[in-house]
């Protein structure tokens, strides 16, 4: 079923007077994994911002599930079901392990029943942490935790920005376990990724982001061979 | 009432010259939080006790409140690198919220201190020239607004040299923009703090002389300027000094033409200042310059 | 029936033992002293919910008390009696918390501070000038006696007193544990994750904020009953802000207990410096100043830090134990 759960159409945004993302469109289908590539700068977080409602775009819509969302703030998105990791972890760095999820999971959670949080906590190996602070946590944890958090908001849409980050080799096959896991949950992503080995196993497809503007789209075969892709990457 | 060209004119230059003073007590405040991002919400008291300072001196030696900032100015300026140095660089190992609470305890010192030691009664720098005016055309101006004026470009200038050409000005100027760069190139910036906020005593020296030559004082005169100088940085954007100095021309000029239009009511007086500077908070924050 | 917990059981005995001081022939200046302290808790732990868990540093707190004491006040002159007027004097707070969180909650940080600081300086100008009952304009701007409350004994101000802090730390208390509690736990962490995670940050910030009003604007009005004259330096006197400032500051903020202990100083303060005049204010603020720089987590932290409630705790955890087995 191609349904469409999300929808970017023509959207744009400045800061100042720096053009961050220029009239970009696509869609994104229910449950495909669909990865956001570009170089550095290219704007990749910044539309992860206009989706999630951190940002309001200059021009263009944004609909979830046949809902314009253009304008909605954070708050608003998570309860319709969208949600995100920030690349750096933002993680509630005084408050336990369990009760950063039990934020996400109270206010975050308006579709339905609470998931079981240990459930989610054994998913990304921090069951074992559940009531440390996480503050004291690894930084190679954080990033497993904002994952969880994401998760405990009971999301249909995750935006996953950058996950494997930071990880060694070794760790690569478990992030991409993960994200197969959260995939059979039903659950739509939204990866952006430099790790191209996990973008490339992860995903369905992808679009590629150059200078704010969208230059290519396609399953990862295709784009890898675009022309343009390559010219933005490697000049 | 009617309201004519000619009597425009009046309040128009009042305000304009006015506006000096306010310049004056906010740029000890923008120095401040252009280098440790800290508001003094003591700033206004520390003007005052600057106008009570001057009072005392001047009732000691009898000599005009200009020259008591020979005595004035560096005991402000000294005051100022104790308190930074003892009191709120240690703060700031603890959060900026522990230094914000620290400046308001110095406020209710500074306050209690002027209370203690000289009554809550009204006073003002009596020199002979105080009450003296002199014609713009068919407008009369006292000459104090002048005096308020030219001490604000003065200041203003002043300051904008120091930071521009000396060395202790231009780490004071490079650690306001960007610490850690700052602090890599060698400068110490616990010791910028406490020469930062010296040089903001000692501008409030210079306001407090200002300040007691054009308005009486009494010990708790202190919070309106404060809230007014805030405004002014804020109205002007941050780290702009001519925007400060516009902003106090503003502010100056809201006062005076408030007082015309409300035909001297002290309430309109007292609240106009303070409801611009809550409007701007509220809906302009990055002022007139800024993004 | 369910065994209570031991440290509610204890809180309900002082609570019972406080109640009777009054009707067990306590000396009246000790009530004096214990209705003051009473009105500097429930002004602290609202400051605390604010400053400690909200993350708001607001500068305000003499509007909500202002406001309150001026709607008892001005209410007696129109025959609203004292205790509808204390109430009211409450609702008008929150009401005025509604209507300022719209503009206010748009300033971050500092610029909250002073935005919250312009108020009650606008107030105190504004009820300098206005007077809408009564005649004669006496001495320094409106100030207005509150009627009615002469057959109000030091007793009866004591227990409403004692009332409205119970209340204070009962409001605290009941936050901390409830959805609202993590709520404003996440905001004051990181506002950024917790608007992302689904909280709504102005809705919680407000009913932190009109709690807080309310309880206040209680308090306040409370006081007014008391010390039944009001003007507006009074009204509106920066030292409402610095005794609960003071009391959580003194105390630990972001502690339940260290407001307690926080007012109990502030209170003794008071009543020993009261002979100094100005020079009271004086010390109130080098104190401030000292313990910001030397003791920041204030004395529940260096308790804290000390240990000294491991003791206690292992005790009352013992008796529990012992109690819950038989």
């Amino acid at each position: 079923m191609d349904t469409a759960v999300l929808s970017i159409e023509g959207v744009s945004k400045s800061f100042g007077g720096i053009h961050a993302i220029t009239n970009v469109t696509f869609e994104v289908r229910a449950g495909e994994v669909l990865g956001l590539m570009g170089p550095n700068g290219a704007g990749k977080t910044t539309l992860l911002n206009l989706i999630a409602g951190v940002y309001r775009p200059d021009s263009g819509r944004i609909l979830f599930e046949g809902r314009d969302i253009t304008r909605y703030p954070p708050h608003k998105t998570c309860h319709l079901g969208i949600a995100r990791t920030f690349q750096i972890p933002q993680p509630f760095t005084d408050l336990l392990v369990r009760d950063n999820l039990m934020v996400a999971a109270k206010y975050g959670n308006k579709r339905g029943d609470t998931l079981a949080l240990d459930e989610i906590l054994d998913l990304v190996d921090l069951l074992k942490q559940k009531d440390t602070i996480a503050g004291d946590l690894a930084t190679v944890s954080l990033k497993r935790l904002e994952l969880a958090r994401a998760l405990a908001s009971n999301p249909a849409l995750i935006l996953l920005d950058e996950v494997a980050a930071g990880s060694t080799e070794a760790e690569l096959p478990r992030i991409l376990d993960i994200t197969r896991q959260v995939r059979k949950m039903g659950k739509t992503i939204i990866l952006v990724e430099h790790v191209m080995k996990v973008m490339v196993e992860a995903v369905d497809r992808i679009i590629v982001i150059d200078k704010g503007e969208k230059i290519a789209e396609g399953t990862p075969g295709e784009v890898m061979e675009n022309e343009k892709v390559l010219a933005a990457y490697f000049g | 009432m009617e309201v004519t060209l000619a009597g425009l004119a009046a309040p128009l230059i009042k305000g304009i010259l006015l506006g000096g003073l306010y310049v004056v007590i906010a740029l000890g405040l923008s120095l401040v939080f252009g280098v440790m991002k800290l508001i003094n919400v003591g700033h206004g008291d520390l003007v005052i006790l600057g106008s009570y300072l001057a009072w005392a001196i001047m009732g000691w030696l009898g000599i005009d409140p200009f020259l008591s900032l020979v005595i004035g100015l560096p005991l402000f300026f000294f005051l100022g690198f104790f308190v930074q140095k003892f009191i709120i660089n240690r703060t700031f190992r603890v959060s900026l919220d522990a230094a914000l609470i620290a400046c308001f305890g110095i406020s209710i010192i500074v306050q209690s201190l002027c209370q203690a030691i000289w009554t809550p009664f009204n006073r003002s720098l009596a020199t002979d020239y105080r009450l003296l005016t002199f014609a713009v055309g068919p407008v009369t101006i006292p000459l104090r607004y002048l005096l308020d004026f030219i001490g604000g470009l003065g200041v203003m200038i002043a300051l904008r040299e120091f930071l521009r050409r000396t060395y202790l000005g231009k780490a004071i100027s490079a650690a306001s923009q960007n610490e850690p760069v700052a602090e890599r190139m060698g400068i110490n910036p616990n010791r910028v703090y406490s020469f930062a906020f010296a040089i903001a005593m000692a501008c409030a020296a210079v306001a407090g002389v200002l300040q007691g030559l054009t308005f009486s004082f009494h010990p708790t005169a202190g919070p309106p300027f404060l809230i007014i100088s805030f405004g002014v940085i804020i109205l002007g954007g941050l780290g702009s000094m001519l925007g400060t100095f516009i902003g106090g021309i503003i502010f100056g000029l809201t006062q005076t033409l408030g007082a015309y239009f409300s035909e001297g009511s002290m309430l309109v007086q007292t609240i106009a200042p303070y409801l611009l500077v809550f409007v701007i908070l509220a809906v302009r924050p990055q002022g007139i310059f800024g993004r | 029936m369910k065994i209570p917990r031991l440290t509610t059981l204890a809180s309900i005995a002082v609570l019972v033992v406080l109640a009777l001081f009054p009707v067990i022939g306590i000396p009246l200046n000790w009530l004096n002293y214990l209705f003051t302290f009473f009105i500097y808790l429930a002004l602290a732990n609202m400051w605390n919910l604010l400053a400690g868990y909200t993350g708001l540093i607001c500068l305000c707190p003499h509007a909500f008390v202002g406001l309150a004491g001026y709607t008892l006040a001005i209410g007696t002159w129109v025959g609203v009696p004292f205790q509808a007027g204390l109430i009211a004097g409450a609702g008008v707070a929150a009401l005025f918390a509604l209507i300022i969180s719209y503009p206010v909650f748009r300033m971050k940080g500092i610029y909250f501070a002073i935005g919250t600081l312009i108020l009650p300086e606008v107030l105190k100008a504004w009820f300098n000038f206005w007077r809408p009952v009564g005649n004669e304009y006496q001495g320094m701007g409106a100030g207005y006696s509150v009627k009615g409350v002469a057959g109000v004994t030091l007793g009866d101000t004591y227990w409403l007193a004692l009332a409205i802090a119970a209340v204070s730390i009962f409001v605290v208390y009941i936050i901390l544990r409830s959805k609202l509690g993590l709520g404003l736990k996440s905001i004051r962490d990181n506002e950024n994750t917790a608007a992302s995670s689904g909280v709504n940050i102005f809705r919680l910030k407000l009913s932190s904020f009109i709690i807080a009003a309310s309880v206040m604007g209680l308090a306040g009005a409370a006081y007014f009953i008391f010390s039944p004259r009001i003007q507006p330096s009074g009204g509106f006197s920066i030292s409402w802000l610095l005794l609960p400032l003071m009391a959580t500051v003194i105390g630990g903020e972001g502690s339940e207990e260290g407001p307690i202990i926080g007012a109990a100083v502030v209170t003794f303060l008071r009543f020993l410096l009261a002979d100094y005049g100005a020079w009271s204010l004086f010390i109130q603020g080098i104190i401030l100043v000292v313990v910001v720089v030397a003791l920041p987590q204030g004395i529940a932290g260096l308790l804290r830090h000390v240990g000294v409630y491991r003791f206690p705790q292992k005790l009352f955890q013992a008796a529990e134990d012992k109690i819950h087995k038989t």
